[in-house]
């Protein structure tokens, strides 16, 4: 088979991986319901107080729903398949191990598209905030739904039972919501926490939206922010395959 | 392509346990192969590593001509892997379980219809094929997983203990698959802790113990290794237990039981049957009936490995999921 068939043909499968997850784990009511409360109660409660005008309420809780959304179901997905043994059905078949853990990570990313419109929307529409430009939000949207989604596959695949990964995942989850400038903008956290938030992923998601919500031309800060998160997404995907065919070993 | 596998010198250790100690041996394409074996002593281990299901520690392996480590992928296109334990999503219908494996396998499309409904009508699973596998019975499931396994036509299948808990019809059924599948020219690959099983299918059976190949021949040549034994089949009334004090009678070597009766391995029968029938007046016993049998694959296993069969029927704990096998 051609290299460039290769690559086809490894999409194609990841996709098809992404539609049976999709079907069987995310596109449930209990999944939006929890994707979306946990991160609107956790932004209320520190928002109201802190008088934040709406654009930074709109980027920061639609990238926290994003967060929540994707990692609560991605990192349990795999370590639930460890546990049943539909797991083995996908290692035994013709596919790399990249490829199975991107198909993963696709319907994660599908998910949070469809999280973040169903929040953003709304949301938007009862704050008065204007978007500037639309299709920067929607890329910015894209690669924060791959990167988290990626994150959570690493737990999932770190993790070898449920409580863990969910343990997992809050501990990974908490700290980058309050260091990652979702609620207090970066630039008035101590340079210290500052230094911290540019190792977290979210900070460039809650950047990448913010920005392209306020300008509608594609700015420097905006190519970085997105660069840096598809980076991550490559990064964590990859560190993702090593540890699980570790542990599989 | 002469042989379908080939295994050398393959090693698996989980931690410190030795769970598979330096493995050779050949599959010729078109075989029935058996691994035989009482549990945990490597069997589904080997199958693991040879379906790249889990890394070798060392020693190097090839299916269907493709390294198992550095042509993984390859290798698992030509393979069909039916585990002991159903690995089907228990969320899905019957129908979409298939179409799936058709789709992870590269089937084309137009065919992946085609051959789903062909493989529910074989199994008899057409009636079911909307309903969610979760709400199946264990021998509706194994037949779907070898649908499964089928989908892509492969050369080379790979069956862990195919019958294991399965009611009588649904293990004939899969016997008679097995045989026509290799009939069809398939490989067939199957572990089993079921002496007849491997008997009534295998053209060559490995016995494997303690992680290590201890016999390899064809059913016959094995049973042969232990003709030089005769065995008396005896039942006494009232069944009491009296294996120690058989085993203490001349020219008997050994003695087990077999439901309520008792087999003698014996130098010669002649000899011996003169003597069970004094022990039975004796201890005032009724002879209810006494047989000579040809060595069975049992009896052959039993002398190979120094393993009373009855650890065979023992059946087998849940499987570990993760990392480490099971047999």
């Amino acid at each position: 088979m051609a290299a460039s068939n290769k690559w086809v043909d490894s999409f194609v499968k990841a996709f098809y991986i992404a539609k049976k997850d999709a079907k069987v784990y995310y596109f449930k009511a209990p999944n939006f319901t929890y994707g979306l409360l946990m991160p609107i109660s956790l932004f209320l409660a520190f928002s109201i107080a802190g008088q934040m005008n709406s654009s930074l309420i709109v980027s920061g809780l639609t990238s926290l729903v994003i967060l929540f959304g994707t990692t609560s179901i991605e990192a349990v997905a795999i370590v639930l398949e460890k546990q049943t043994g539909t797991f083995e059905r996908l290692l035994a078949a013709p596919v790399s191990f990249f490829t199975l853990l991107f198909g993963k990570a696709v319907a994660g990313f599908f998910f949070g598209l469809v999280l973040a419109t169903v929040i953003l929307i709304p949301l938007s529409i009862v704050s008065g905030t204007v978007v500037a430009n639309p299709m920067l939000v929607f890329i910015a949207i894209a690669f924060s739904s791959l990167t988290f989604s990626a994150l959570g596959v690493l737990v999932s695949a770190y993790a070898k039972w449920v409580p863990e990964a969910q343990m997992l995942s809050n501990f990974l989850r908490f700290p980058m919501a309050f260091l990652a400038g979702t609620f207090v903008p970066l630039e008035l956290m101590p340079s210290q926490l500052s230094v911290v938030a540019r190792f977290l992923p979210l900070t460039y998601s809650v950047e990448a939206l913010r920005t392209s919500m306020n300008d509608s031309a594609v700015t420097f800060t905006y190519l970085l922010d997105i660069l840096a998160l598809a980076l991550f997404s490559f990064v964590l995907l990859v560190i993702a395959a090593k540890v699980l065919q570790k542990r599989l070993e | 392509m002469d042989n379908a596998i080939e295994v050398s010198n393959l090693t698996k250790y989980y931690g410190k346990l030795l769970a598979v100690d330096h493995v050779s041996f050949e599959v010729k394409s078109g075989e029935v192969f058996g691994f035989l074996g009482p549990n945990g002593a490597g069997k589904t281990t080997t199958l693991r590593m040879l379906t790249g299901l889990t890394k070798p520690t060392s020693g190097a392996a090839a299916v269907a001509g493709f390294d198992i480590l550095r042509e993984s992928t390859t290798a698992k296109e030509h393979i069909g892997l039916v585990p002991e334990v159903s690995n089907l999503y228990d969320e899905m219908s019957a129908w979409d379980n298939l179409i799936f494996a058709a789709q992870l396998y590269g089937v084309p499309k137009k065919e992946r219809e085609k051959r789903t409904k062909e493989s529910l009508e074989l199994f008899g699973l057409y009636e079911r094929r909307r309903d969610h596998v979760g709400n199946f019975s264990k021998g509706m499931k194994r037949r779907l997983t070898i649908a499964a396994a089928l989908i892509h036509k492969p050369a080379i299948f790979f069956l862990d203990e195919p019958t294991t808990g399965l009611d009588v019809q649904s293990s004939r059924m899969i016997r008679n698959l097995i045989k026509e599948l290799n009939e069809g020219g398939a490989t067939i690959f199957l572990t089993t802790h079921y002496i007849e099983e491997a008997d009534q299918l295998c053209q060559r059976v490995a016995i494997i113990n303690q992680g290590k190949i201890v016999a390899l021949d064809n059913p016959e040549k094995l049973k042969a290794t232990v003709e030089e034994h005769r065995i008396i089949e005896v039942s006494f009334s009232p069944a009491q237990e009296f294996t120690s004090q058989l085993k203490e009678l001349r020219f008997v070597s050994h003695v087990s039981r077999v439901g309520d009766k008792l087999r003698l391995y014996v130098e010669d029968v002649s000899e011996v049957v003169p003597i069970i029938i004094d022990f039975a007046r004796k201890k005032r016993l009724k002879v209810v009936s006494i047989n000579t049998l040809k060595p069975s694959l049992e009896d052959a296993f039993a002398k190979i490995t120094g393993l009373s069969p009855e650890v065979m029927a023992t059946e087998k704990e849940p499987v570990k999921k993760e990392g480490g096998g099971s047999g």
